[in-house]
């Protein structure tokens, strides 16, 4: 009985996402249905109630904070002062210029907390600067996608507030954990470009401009804006004077002086930004709503305890739960977006999690990159959608020279699974 | 009608950007009191408040400029005939979840204020004052649905994907 029930909410689930209904509703629309059919419970008022406690909870509000001030940032000059201070320092490096594309996006990842905000920034200026200068457009467009995912990775991220929101744990001890294996992963796809220019000798275009130390440390004042403000955002959370949301909260008003600053604040572009913010944090917030009452009425039916008991009961070590998870996670990137499938699932899949005895944090940084796969894999994926408007290229042709970089991420889970301080090392470290 | 129904739906959308700078606002405000040693009281449960109002109030507006997600694997893969039916369901049974959504949204309101609803933080604000804003969201989002509902049903072309559409940066 118990098995039928949760059969049929899932494959209500999955026709009511496949025939186009907003995700959110759809979401919403499961949990009423299991809430309705098999439980006492009126669900209209558990509803509204759940709906309300979950869209008006002070930690979500670092949520709108950090997407608003991607949106500032995506508007300033930031990306092409980042590349006047990087570029003269990768002459010397196989690949040359498209490490711009890495390093680029993991120092912006630093104050972005999204995949696909990264990848818009960076790639506004890299793509075009590395095509007039001659770089082969598939491993630029390769590299761009995989390094734009480390926006996740690298804190602040909106995954992980969803994440810590919904498994309740430490925003900034996830935060933080995100720190060490984010650089891993970006030392991994910098690998990728000197083995790939290595391999390739002649495809990447001769220098042009030679310059000297002292021009090549004039040129990296341009990066003092960014160095500040990452400063401001992860210094005060790292010191533990600020919480995520008080550091997001920084981060715009930061923002807004820099965008100040390099006179690309006016009324145009700050309507645009707090629009855009409100847009996409709408978008996420409806998400977050339905899956607030479907994780309700999940409980209420005992799903995630009986998921739990299923899977203790199958005997599995860590390795292979893992190992599973990560598969699971990988085919259902394919058709969703990461923050559905993240509060989709951890309502069911954390008693599972802490029954095997796994970190939380340490859970949560693998889930990201588990997502950040998903970014990059067609036909739904939100580097691709990114890159296709930039590009003009196909979804398909994009994911194919990203491929590199998501068996980079697979070896990352392996390596974070290896070596878990990775993760849990620097958090243990933090001030309060 | 629609000019009415527009000028309905931007208005909720400068409503929800305000209470957007109305959270970043009680997070400043918070901050600056630890700094300089004052004292707001409940700063952080306004923030929330805040924020939940600009999520609702938003939701038409995002609707309208096709920013809410879902999946289109399907409805692009069909034809002219399966897409319209598809989407005369999806906007049908997203109008309906979206009513049950507004109702009992206008129903808690009502319960917190014949009950007096007392927020259980410092704050101590009366519930349905914040909660209203959870309505008026709902209750437009629920009129933008049901519109387009209409209008695909006589076959009239949605205007979701404004032509400046450039792809959602939320992850």
């Amino acid at each position: 009985m118990e098995f039928a029930i949760t059969l049929t909410l899932i494959i209500f689930l999955f026709a009511l996402l496949g025939s186009g209904l907003w995700i959110g509703l759809a979401l919403l629309g499961v949990g009423w249905l299991g809430m309705e059919l098999f439980s006492a419970r009126p669900a209209g008022d558990a509803m509204a109630v759940t709906i309300w406690g979950s869209a008006s909870s002070w930690t979500l509000t670092a949520l709108p904070m950090f997407l608003w001030m991607g949106e500032i940032l995506f508007r300033t000059k930031l990306s092409e002062d980042m590349f006047k201070g990087l570029a003269p320092w990768l002459e010397k490096l196989p690949g040359r210029l498209l490490h711009t594309n890495v390093i680029g996006c993991t120092i912006f990842a630093a104050v972005s907390g999204s995949s696909a905000a990264t990848c818009a920034t960076i790639g506004k200026i890299t793509l075009p600067e590395l095509a007039k200068r001659g770089y082969p457009e598939a491993i630029t467009v390769g590299t761009l996608a995989g390094a734009g995912t480390l926006g996740l990775l690298i804190p602040p991220s909106i995954i992980m507030i969803v994440y810590g929101v919904a498994a309740e744990v430490s925003i900034a001890k996830l935060f933080i954990g995100g720190v060490l294996p984010g650089l891993m992963l970006a030392g991994l796809f910098m690998g990728w470009i000197i083995v790939w220019a290595l391999a390739n000798p002649g495809a990447i275009p001769p220098i042009t401009e030679k310059t000297t130390l002292g021009q090549k440390l004039y040129a990296s004042r341009n990066l003092i804006p960014i160095v500040m403000l990452i400063a401001v955002v992860l210094g005060s959370i790292y010191i533990g004077v600020a919480t995520a949301t008080e550091a997001a909260a920084l981060g715009v008003v930061g923002s807004l002086v820099l965008a100040a600053f390099q006179q690309s604040l006016n009324w145009g572009t700050f309507r645009e930004s707090l629009m855009g913010a409100t847009r996409l944090y709408c978008m996420i917030a409806l998400i977050l709503a339905g899956s607030s009452f479907l994780t309700l009425s999940m409980g209420y039916l005992g799903l995630p305890r009986q998921l739990a008991e299923w899977i203790g009961g199958l005997g599995l070590t860590p390795f292979w739960l893992l190992f599973g998870l990560m598969w699971f996670y990988i085919i259902l990137g394919c058709f969703l977006d990461g923050i559905s499938m993240v509060v989709l699932t951890i309502g069911v899949i954390q008693p599972t999690i802490t029954a095997a005895g796994i970190d939380p944090v340490w859970f949560g940084i693998f889930l990201v990159v588990v997502v950040e796969m998903a970014q990059i894999t067609p036909p739904v994926g939100f580097n691709l959608f990114v890159l296709q408007g930039m590009t003009n290229r196909q979804i398909t042709w994009i994911a194919k020279t990203a491929m590199p970089a998501f068996l980079l991420m697979v070896g990352a889970v392996g390596l974070l699974y290896a070596f878990p301080g990775l993760v849990t090392w620097l958090p243990q470290r933090m001030v309060g | 009608m629609r000019r009415t129904l527009d000028v309905i739906y931007s208005a909720a959308a400068w409503a929800a950007a305000l209470f957007m700078i109305g959270t970043l606002g009680m997070i400043l405000l918070s901050v600056l009191g630890r700094l300089l040693d004052f004292h707001v009281r409940g700063t952080d449960a306004y923030a929330g408040y805040c924020m939940a109002s600009a999520a609702f109030l938003a939701l038409a507006h995002t609707l309208k400029r096709g920013e809410h997600i879902r999946v289109t694997l399907f409805l692009d893969r069909l034809g002219a005939k399966g897409n319209r039916a598809l989407e005369i369901w999806s906007h049908g049974t997203g109008a309906l979840l979206a009513g049950l959504l507004a109702w009992f949204a206008a129903r808690l309101v009502w319960q917190s204020f014949q009950f007096h609803d007392i927020s259980q933080g410092n704050d101590a604000t009366p519930l349905w004052i914040p909660q209203l804003g959870m309505v008026i969201g709902a209750v437009v989002f629920l009129i933008a649905l049901v519109e387009d509902f209409v209008t695909v049903l006589r076959g009239g072309q949605l205007r979701h994907r404004a032509p400046d559409a450039e792809p959602v940066r939320s992850e």
